[in-house]
Parts: structure tokens; sequence; C-alpha cells
């Protein structure tokens, strides 16, 4: 029997975590596909003929690249969070407290499987939209810079990832989990500019809205799909691999001080 | 000389005031079972806890095979297999599956060939496409020895292995663990049946209170500590004194001697003649004597 310390441990939990969200795919996948659907239809179709963003494009080439980002912020954090939960619930996280894995192994694996799940997402809503798109005005939907658009994927998805691994082991109960989700990271996300330039609010709101980490991944992910953004992307990109770092760092800190008991 | 698979020196754990464990030391040798037993909250569960890296002691230390055992101890932890007290449920994975992922875990890519051996030695290989769930309790149960063995440990923990299964399965669950001793694996059992301790452990320890209160080989601690229980009916109504005197009047008297006293010795010491004797009764002590002795109140 031969045994691998470095890459088995990574690679085993890394595909029982795509498999996790794939056995439900069509809670994980499918259902995000129908709420960006309904999104395009509701403001980028319909309400959007009506809105007026100001640099020429029609506003669902705008909304799209938003709604693909909220995608993948969206699911990479439910991917994490909800699978360290439902661990913690089935009592499956003490394997891994028992197992030779380190921690940087279990960070990896349940970043890049949550970060699987957040682009598949988005790959899903970007068909979506350039469907869309297409159906009102007869064309596909390119990209500005495809590399921007993946950079500012990758780093978004990971970024969440992390938000909910320490999410998942800080939860005492489901209740704790819905409310980061729910009252902090769903407003950020919102607000961040998915719907709207922050050009179209006043000085005051537009500077609150400047504060916002979120903004710059959305916007830096938009500029890299239509090539608007209402930030210098390299300050995005600035800003997207500041908040990498630092979310890695409370991700590890949750993973050595957290509980891997069951509930 | 070979290593311990497992020496404990001083092992201590507060949870805020409370001390789970102070200052408990012992050692499981190579090929042996080693019985830990000890009433609920004595602290069982914070030692096997600190040996699976779930908890961090407060003082003292841990070896597996002489390597001390820390949270990114990997080498150590390969050795380990853990059989937890309570089911785990896996949630949308298949017996298989899990056993998979757990080899994987303990850096075992190709597994296929143990997973086999191991689900029909347990009888769960027709099962080996059920979710835990779909898994009766006693298949859970063997379920979660099977995990505990995929990557052939040399040390194994079983934390109450047999809580709540029936007689049956049981005796299976017995027989199997007398199988993997035979195969040279070491195991540290905790029970609260202490037929269980007694049929399986070479070695007992008992804690209470945090302590460790006895530890000797399982027959040595029951002749010790443990007194046997001696009736005898006689043809005649006779008035007897002694020491050892339970209860009794007329021809029926019961003692409570040693386990080492010949019969022979009592008779003679009571100045009863064999031909007095209708019948005699005598029940071996066992450990549950020696459970009691040492953990009822103000034992020790």
């Amino acid at each position: 029997m031969t045994v691998d310390l470095v890459w088995t441990p990574f690679k085993t939990l890394l595909r029982r975590e795509i498999a996790r969200f794939m056995k439900v795919a069509a809670q994980t996948v499918v259902t995000p596909f129908i709420n960006a659907s309904l999104y395009l239809l509701i403001f980028g179709v319909s309400l959007g003929q009506k809105i007026e963003i100001g640099n020429g494009l029609p506003y669902l080439a705008f909304l799209i690249p938003g709604l693909v980002m909220m995608g993948c912020l969206n699911n990479a954090f439910q991917n994490t969070s909800s699978s360290i939960i439902a661990s913690k619930f089935g009592g499956d996280l003490e394997d891994l407290k028992a197992a030779p894995i380190r921690s940087w192994q279990i960070l990896a694996a349940l970043g890049i499987g949550a970060l699987v799940r957040g682009l598949m997402v988005a790959a899903v809503t970007w068909s979506a939209g350039a469907v869309a798109y297409y159906a009102q005005f007869g064309q596909w939907l390119g990209f500005h810079n495809l590399g921007i658009v993946l950079l500012f994927l990758v780093l978004g998805g990971l970024i969440f990832a992390n938000i909910g691994i320490s999410v998942g082991f800080w939860a005492r109960n489901f209740d704790q989990l819905s409310a980061v989700g729910g009252f902090i990271l769903l407003p950020l996300i919102y607000l961040g500019g998915v719907f709207f330039s922050t050009d179209q609010l006043p000085e005051f709101w537009r500077n609150v809205a400047m504060g916002n980490p979120l903004l710059y991944m959305i916007n830096g992910l938009r500029f890299g799909a239509i090539g608007v953004s209402d930030v210098d992307w390299l300050t995005a990109l600035a800003v997207s691999i500041l908040a990498l770092a630092a979310t890695f760092g409370l991700a590890m800190l949750s993973l050595k001080k957290g509980s891997f008991h069951r509930w | 000389m070979s290593l311990s698979p497992l020496q404990v020196t001083n092992l201590v754990k507060h949870y805020g005031p409370v001390r789970a464990l102070n200052g408990v030391s012992f050692s499981v040798q190579p090929g042996e079972v080693f019985g830990l037993l000890g009433p609920n909250g004595a602290g069982k569960t914070s030692l096997i806890s600190i040996v699976t890296t779930l908890e961090k002691a407060t003082g003292g230390q841990v070896h597996v095979f002489g390597e001390p055992l820390g949270k990114e101890s990997a080498v150590a932890k390969c050795k380990i297999g853990w059989v937890p007290q309570e089911i785990i449920n896996h949630g949308y994975f298949s017996t298989k599956e899990i056993l998979e992922f757990h080899a994987g875990y303990y850096g075992v890519a190709q597994a296929d060939v143990a997973i086999e051996e191991l689900l029909r030695r347990l009888d769960l290989w027709e099962h080996k496409d059920k979710k835990v769930r779909q898994l009766s309790g006693g298949m859970k149960r063997r379920l979660m020895i099977a995990k505990a063995l995929v990557h052939r440990p040399q040390l194994l923990l079983l934390d109450e292995p047999t809580a709540g299964v029936d007689v049956e399965l049981r005796l299976k669950l017995w027989q199997f663990v007398k199988d993997l001793r035979q195969q040279g694996l070491s195991i540290l059992l905790t029970t609260h049946y202490l037929e269980e301790a007694e049929h399986l452990c070479d070695r007992v320890a008992i804690i209470h209170k945090g302590e460790l209160r006895a530890i000797d080989r399982t027959e040595d601690l029951i002749q010790k500590w443990s007194r046997k229980r001696v009736q005898l009916h006689l043809n005649r109504d006779v008035v007897l004194k002694h020491a050892d005197l339970m209860s009794g009047e007329g021809r029926c008297w019961t003692f409570m001697t040693s386990q080492n006293k010949p019969l022979g010795a009592l008779l003679s010491e009571l100045q009863i003649e064999v031909n007095d004797i209708v019948d005699v009764q005598m029940t071996d002590g066992s450990l549950e004597d020696v459970f009691v002795h040492f953990t009822q109140k103000g034992a020790l």
C-alpha cells in the first residue's frame, strides 16, 4: 500500500468537495442558473430598456458581468460554509482533524472546490446572459479581455471561499451562518455595483460605495468583460489581492482555532 | 525492543475549572487489547480526543510508536485508526465512496483491494452503494470499523464500539477484535460493558475522576481485587461465625472470600466436615467487582 501524504489527501478532499456539490447539481448549479435568468429577464430585458447608464452600452451588457460575479461569489461562499457546517452536523469534520491532513491541504482543497462551483455558476450565468443579449440585440456579447475576466473570477471565488471557511468554523448553528450570509454578504454584493454604476449615485453614497471591497471585484470583472468600470482595473486588482491575503489569513486562523467537533 | 504503540505520560486536561484528566500515565503494549474503563465523566473520552488530536492536552505527552503526537504529526496519525463512539453520517456518499475518501485522507490513493476485503469481511459488500442513512444500526457500526481500518493502522482506538448493538452483533464484533489482535494490531478499547472488557482485554486500566486508579493484567486485577462467593447448603442447622461471612442461618450460609483461598481452607476454618455438606455453589469474582471497588463513592 503506497502512502503519499502530500498530494493524495489534498486531491481526495478536493474530489470529495466537487463530488459533494455535483451530487446535488440541481440545487447548486441549476438553481443559480434559473435565478440569473430571472434577473436578466426582469432587470435586463424588461426594465433595462428604460435604464440609461451613460456610457453608450445597453444596460443588459452592464448587468451580465455583475450577475456573473454575484453568482460566483455567492456559490463559492455557500460551498465552503455549507460543506463545513454539514460536516459538523454529520460528524465527519472530526475525521479531517484526526487524519494526517495539514491545514494548507484543507484550505486549498476547500478553496479550489468552491472555486470550481463558482466558475461553473459563472459560466452558466454568462451563457444565459449571452443568449438574452443575442435575443435582444441580434449579436453575441464578446469579452473585452477574457484573461482579466478569469483573473477576477478566480480572485473573487477564492476570497469568498475563504470567507465561507471562516464563517463555517466560527458558526455554532445554522442561524449564525444565515445571518452572515443574509445580513452582511448579500447587502455588500448587491451594493457592490451589480445592478448600477456608482456614477449614478450622489457623491456621498458614491464615497460610501467605494469603501465596499466587492465593488472592486465586480468592476474588475466588468472591465474584463465589456471594457467599462467605475474604478481603475489595476486598483481593483490590488484591492482584490489584498482581500485574498486577508481572507486567507482569516481562514487559516479559523482552521487553527475553530472547532472540528460535531454538533 | 519494540516501541510502545501508545505511551501516555502525565496527561492533564482541564476544561475551565473542571479537571477531566489529572496526570494519567500508561502505555499500550504491542499486540495487546488494552481496556480503558471508568464511569461516565471519568475522562475516557477526553483521553481519546487528545490521542485523536481533537482536543489539545493541558499538560503531559502522548507518543505513538515513539513519535510525539501533535496537530500536524502526520506520520504518527497514519498509524492510528479510530472508531468514534457516535455514528458519523456522510450525507450524500455511498459506503464505498466513504472508504475511498477516508483512505485518501491517509495518503492511500489506491485502496480498492483493501476496501473490498474489509467490506466482505464485515458483511457490507452487498451494501457498498448504500448511503449511511440506508444502513441498519449494526451496519453503520461495522462501517465505522471499516473506515478505521482502511488505511491499515497499527493502533486501533475503539471508543465504545458495541454501544447500542444487539447481542449477536456484539459477539461478532468481539470475534473481529480478537482476529485483529491475532494479526498483530494493538487496540485501545473503552467500554461500559465490563463483561466485554473482561472477555477481550489483556490489560485494563480503571480511571475515575480523571485519575488512574488501577492498571494490571485483567485476570490479575480480578484475582487481586475481587472476592468469590461461596454458598454452603448443609444437612443440619448450625451457627457459624467467620470474617468472610456475608449472610446465613440454619442450613444455608453465604461467604465472600479471597479468590486465592481454597474451599478446603474455608471449610477447615469453619470446622465443617465434607459429610455435613449437601451442596456448594461458588461464583468467581468479576471485573465488575474490581470496577465497583475502584469507582464507588469514597473509593481510594
